[in-house]
């Protein structure tokens, strides 16, 4: 086998292994999954629906206004993590299936039913203060960690091919918590809204708002992707190693991440001063925790795209720099940058960087295979290489 | 056999991996999510409600609530929601308060509010119009001045639900608007108003209760 052949074979081996390029078909009537899928999240969107309704009737501005300001919130997290999902790519379909998990499901119809009792229980066995203090530390990080990541074992069961690796779990982790996050920051705003008997309701839901904006950045979107990178881990899958030790590490510091956050009232007490200290503390411990979580899982999926990439490297497609940039960490992507010489000569740069992830999601698609979508791609690359205007 | 795998079709399972038409692959961690979302939904709440709760009033205890707002409890009634004074969570006490007697609640929630104990009572109305349409309580009596123990002064209105009956009080102390609700069935055993007069009088800045 020449070499030509054994890094063709590496590039099939590693679309198969990682799902690449995969198509996704939702509508599975032999899949149980699927059935259970849209109960739970038809019920979780019936429930919101109604509750909506209801409070739109008092609150309708506050809820516009909202809506408005978390969707917007909720696409830039959308862009970034997306852009952060930038070797093996995850299907777009599967994505919009995890977020839809997350806002209706694991919420809605999950979660939401059992906090308020679980917190009652807390008060019949310790009292109200001790459940007021205590409660919601040890309610929230086991009904809704556990109800998110669920939502992984249905896409596992409805996707196995395309939720193949730990870091396949973080970004469907990431954006199951950014639906949850985003109905959730909406009952907030509507719940401020009530808090003075109705009156200056827009005011109130605006600062609560505000203060969701800034303090959710480290809240159930990085709960969410560090747990699910640790499920995945936890299970394994065919291109994961099962560890479980891992898996439960990772499990067990979101839901104990989410517990201290939920908790810092009754930490802090009634020391004021220390609630924003406790903040940045744990949004710190948060942020530590998700870039471990990412530079754990993502190392695989970068050889996934080194071996996608290689045979066009050894045939003169992309340069061996460019292999590097693709599948290298972001202090490879600096020195790419920097290695320009001149505004125009990074910029071109650019362009054939995003035209080499361009031909990878190309051959992904493909399957590895020559078909015309590849060779236009390869054709791009050559053009942008030569300079040729378009 | 390898032919016949390559030449399936991706959602093609096999007559022998199904039962009752499913992937049998499909059925654990589809039941695992399902069991969870019945234990979630179903089973905890049951169990909530199995538990007895809520705390036995002494002679004494007097209830604490936010913005410094407190009340006397009737003797004898249960506490469901709220904490005593003495007892107050680290984090501070909270803005609602009730305490049952049977069928017979009342609830007691604090927040900030500016105006009139009467502005406070539209407000209430308006909110409660809003969110509960034709199923929501409705004003029917007049609306009464009323006086507390420690000279706040407030106003008092009959309301009529679907199901319950009862009274809504209002009352504004120090920059804190109180709201006081009461809900019985229309026919209750016994008498509970005189408690419950006693309690709306009780109701005074922090310190001041009784």
């Amino acid at each position: 086998m020449s070499d030509h052949d054994t890094l063709l074979a590496a590039r099939t081996a590693a679309l198969r292994e990682s799902g690449w390029g995969e198509g996704f078909r939702f509508v599975q009537p032999r899949n149980l999954a699927f059935w259970v899928y849209l109960l739970l999240v038809g019920a979780g969107a019936v429930i919101w629906l109604r509750y909506a309704s209801t409070e739109a009737a008092a609150y309708g501005e506050v809820l516009i206004v909202a809506t408005v300001l978390f969707g917007l919130y909720g696409a830039l997290f959308w862009w970034f993590t997306q852009r952060i999902d930038r070797y093996a790519h995850q299907s777009r379909k599967l994505i919009a299936i995890a977020f839809l998990w997350g806002a209706f499901a694991a919420s809605w119809a999950m979660a939401a039913n059992a906090n308020s009792p679980i917190l009652s229980l807390w008060g019949k066995a310790f009292g109200q203060a001790w459940s007021i203090d205590w409660g919601a530390g040890l309610t929230a990080p086991f009904t809704e960690e556990l109800a998110k990541g669920f939502g992984v074992l249905l896409l596992i069961a409805l996707a196995p091919r395309l939720v193949a690796t730990a870091f396949d779990g973080f970004v469907l982790g990431a954006f199951i918590g950014l639906g949850f996050q985003i109905l959730e920051d909406i009952q907030y705003a509507l719940g401020s809204a009530g808090e003075q008997f109705g009156a200056n309701a827009v005011d109130n839901a605006m600062s609560t708002i505000l203060m969701r904006m800034a303090l959710g950045v480290a809240a159930h979107i990085l709960y969410s992707a560090v747990f699910c990178t640790g499920l995945v881990y936890f299970l394994g899958r065919p291109a994961e190693p099962r560890r479980r030790g891992r898996g439960l590490l990772l499990m067990g510091t979101a839901m104990l991440l989410h517990g201290l956050w939920d908790n810092i009232g009754g930490i802090a007490g009634s020391t004021g001063y220390l609630i924003p200290l406790l903040w940045v503390v744990v949004i710190g411990l948060a942020f530590f925790t998700v870039t471990r979580a990412f530079n754990l899982s993502v190392p695989r999926e970068r050889s996934y795209m080194r071996a996608v990439m290689a045979p066009e490297e050894a045939a003169g497609t992309v340069t061996a720099e460019e292999l590097d940039t693709l599948a290298g960490d972001r202090s490879v992507r600096k020195a790419y940058r920097k290695a320009a010489r001149g505004h125009a000569d990074r910029r071109r740069r650019d362009h054939l960087l995003e035209a080499a992830h361009d031909l990878a999601d190309e051959l992904a698609r493909s399957g590895g295979r020559d078909d015309q979508r590849v060779r236009f791609a390869r054709a791009e690359l050559a053009r942008l290489r030569a300079g040729a205007p378009r | 056999m390898a032919n016949a795998d390559a030449a399936r079709p991706r959602d093609w399972v096999p007559v022998e991996r199904r039962w009752l038409g499913l992937d049998r692959a499909t059925i654990p961690p589809a039941l695992v999510v399902l069991a969870l979302a019945i234990l979630m939904a179903v089973v905890v709440p049951a169990v909530d409600h199995a538990v007895p709760g809520g705390t036995r009033v002494r002679a004494g205890d007097e209830v604490a609530l936010r913005g410094g707002i407190s009340f006397v409890p009737a003797t004898g009634w249960i506490l469901t929601d709220g904490v005593l004074r003495g007892r107050e969570p680290r984090a501070g006490a909270g803005s609602t308060a009730t305490v049952t007697d049977g069928p017979v609640a009342l609830t007691v929630r604090t927040a900030p509010f500016t105006g009139t104990p009467t502005a406070l009572l539209e407000q209430i109305k308006d909110t409660t119009d809003a969110l509960n349409g034709s199923h929501g309580l409705h004003i029917t009596g007049d609306v009464q001045a009323v006086q507390t123990a420690g000279g706040q002064r407030g106003v008092i209105a009959r309301y009529r639900g679907t199901s319950s009956d009862g009274a809504i009080a209002a009352f504004v102390v120090d920059g804190t608007g109180v709201e006081v609700v009461v809900t019985g069935p229309p026919d209750v055993p016994g008498d509970p108003s005189a408690a419950i007069a006693g309690m709306i009088a009780s109701i005074a800045p922090e310190g001041g209760a009784g």
